[in-house]
């Protein structure tokens, strides 16, 4: 069944063509990457634009291995889930406390906490890394790990204390009155009831740890630590490197987050809609 | 908060459950702002003693091209804001009446979005570089290449556009359509029947019922204008040509971190920090009407 619209036949062509014209737009950047590593280096400057060709491997074989692509996306793959489990205890622990607990300081302790989920990185970058080598944490997987999670949990506590002032307050009076600890009543009920909003985070947690940059470019110095983003970054400043190398070290790069696209479609697009609206 | 009974204390339990978060804020986050302030009346390198210097970083600052060409360059960003605002409302208002393929341009549209300022900030300084594919192109047409990267004006307008209109395209068409997915079906339907066109819908019913969908969009694009731009300009231009696309982060970067110059950038941070209290009052302000 077609739904009325108010479009008619021609204006609903022209919306099409439109449509098409700024996706086609918007991914040819894309294109070009994906294309270009798959040229010879030689191809690539006489054919920059059309599709290889001769299209070859060798260009991900350098990327991944000399250019230790293979190792950044593996040690992006060891920091950022660890530092995903941490973040999601922290935010929901902090957000049942705001959206289910009383006691005085509730409000101002929330407003600082909404203050500093805007706060930008750079304000914080210097001190913090003087703080990481102090804690002695530099160069090290639990520096930045714990970097990240200090950012990144305001707006994840945010999120999760909406979710949890929502729910309805009998199920947390019923269970005190059980005699249950307030422990037992987040590990045991609330939490529990929460985890579709918990997956929410998670997502956003993961995609926020993933292409972060300023903190892992300082706590993270020695190469054989960087994460893949600070790969790239560092990559994208080396002088004279060849476009399709750079390319084919950028696809790798793109592997992870375009798997959680596909696998949690549905996820990102709730994660989106979750921190700001409800207007 | 709606409490059934009057205000009843849950005694230490919820300053537990906070304590995490709360040690790590104030360790990553309070004590750094706090030091920011300190040093920003200080000559330091960032590691060594401190010399007390009183205003004489604000006075440098203030004398320095490069700070206002930060401010300025954030300011240009702030107005490419509305064009962001309209384009997402409008491609999101198409969307919404359920043209063939709506989701496949959602989910493609979503896809710089996924991939990250890092990603998208050397995929672009790729594609806009005098050789690379986009000048080839425009040089095959029109005969000689366009300095997107190399030209001041260009490349900060570029930043800004890609940023503020381009890599928000998506997640703001996420975002609108989720808004207007929330208004009265049987309005449209009505309006419809009314012959109203698609434009006078759009304006009058659309835009009003989404107001607050609106409002926050804006306070994020600020957000996003003044504290997340780092990454991008540090990929696509490294904050170059010259200083020709410094904001306020990428300044703080560049006295901090590669001039040694720890207590002058302390002072830039200051100001940065004063913008964004400014944006979170408006912030808080927003979520406050909203709620009631």
């Amino acid at each position: 069944m077609k739904k009325p619209s108010p479009f008619g036949p021609a204006a609903r062509l022209a919306v099409q063509v439109f449509m098409v014209l700024i996706v086609v737009a918007s991914l040819l950047p894309l294109y070009n990457v994906i294309s270009a590593s798959l040229k010879p280096l030689d191809e690539y400057t006489t054919n920059p634009i059309l599709l290889p060709l001769a299209p070859t491997l060798d260009n991900y074989r350098y990327a991944a291995f000399s250019g230790h692509l293979l190792r950044f996306s593996l040690n992006s793959l060891l920091y950022v889930p660890l530092g995903v489990v941490l973040y999601v205890v922290v935010c929901v622990m902090a957000g049942y406390a705001f959206g289910k607990m009383r006691f005085a300081a509730r409000r101002p302790l929330f407003l600082l906490v909404l203050f500093m989920s805007i706060f930008p990185q750079l304000l914080l970058a210097m001190q913090v890394s003087k703080l990481i080598s102090l804690l002695h944490l530099m160069n090290t997987g639990l520096g930045v790990i714990l970097s990240w999670v200090a950012y990144f949990a305001p707006f994840g506590t945010y999120i999760m204390t909406t979710y949890f002032t929502d729910m309805p307050y009998d199920l947390v009076e019923a269970a005190r009155i059980d005699g249950a600890s307030q422990v037992r009543i987040l590990a045991s009920i609330m939490a529990p009831l929460a985890l579709p909003m918990v997956a929410t985070i998670s997502i956003i947690g993961f995609q926020s740890m993933w292409g972060e940059l300023p903190f892992s470019m300082l706590i993270l110095q020695n190469e054989a630590l960087r994460t893949v983003t600070l790969g790239i970054a560092v990559l994208r400043g080396e002088y004279g490197l060849r476009v399709p190398i750079l390319s084919a070290a950028l696809v790798i790069a793109m592997a992870v987050p375009l798997a959680i696209f596909l696998l949690f479609q549905r996820r990102i697009t709730l994660g989106v809609t979750a921190g700001a609206i409800k207007g | 908060m709606r409490y059934r009974r009057g205000f009843e204390s849950d005694g230490a339990a919820p300053y537990i459950f906070l304590a995490p978060l709360l040690a790590l804020l104030a360790a990553f986050m309070i004590y750094p702002v706090v030091m920011n302030i300190i040093t920003s009346f200080t000559e330091w390198k960032g590691y060594g003693p401190w010399k007390w210097i009183g205003l004489a970083n604000y006075r440098t600052m203030i004398a320095d091209p490069q700070f206002w060409t930060s401010i300025l360059n954030t300011g240009l960003m702030v107005l490419y804001i509305p064009l962001s605002t309209v384009i997402t409302l409008l491609i999101a208002g198409f969307l919404r009446e359920g043209i063939r393929g709506w989701k496949v341009y959602r989910a493609a549209l979503y896809i710089p979005n996924l991939l990250g300022y890092v990603l998208m900030g050397v995929i672009f300084s790729i594609y806009l570089r005098d050789d690379g594919p986009l000048n080839m192109a425009i040089k095959w047409i029109t005969g000689s290449a366009v300095h997107f990267l190399i030209t001041p004006v260009l490349a900060i307008n570029a930043v800004g556009f890609l940023l503020v209109v381009f890599l928000h395209l998506g997640f703001g068409l996420i975002y609108f359509l989720a808004a207007m997915n929330g208004i009265d079906k049987e309005i449209y339907e009505a309006a419809l029947i009314d012959g109203a066109s698609f434009w006078r819908t759009f304006i009058s019913v659309t835009i009003p019922s989404i107001r607050f969908a609106v409002e926050f969009w804006v306070v994020f694009n600020f957000i996003e204008v003044f504290a997340r731009m780092f990454s991008f300009i540090h990929t696509l231009t490294q904050g170059g040509p010259g200083y020709s696309t410094f904001t306020l982060e990428y300044g703080i970067f560049i006295q901090g971190f590669s001039k040694f110059k720890v207590g002058y950038s302390s002072a830039w941070s200051v100001v940065l920090f004063l913008f964004c209290a400014l944006i979170s009052v408006a912030q808080i302000r927003l979520m406050q009407r909203r709620d009631e």
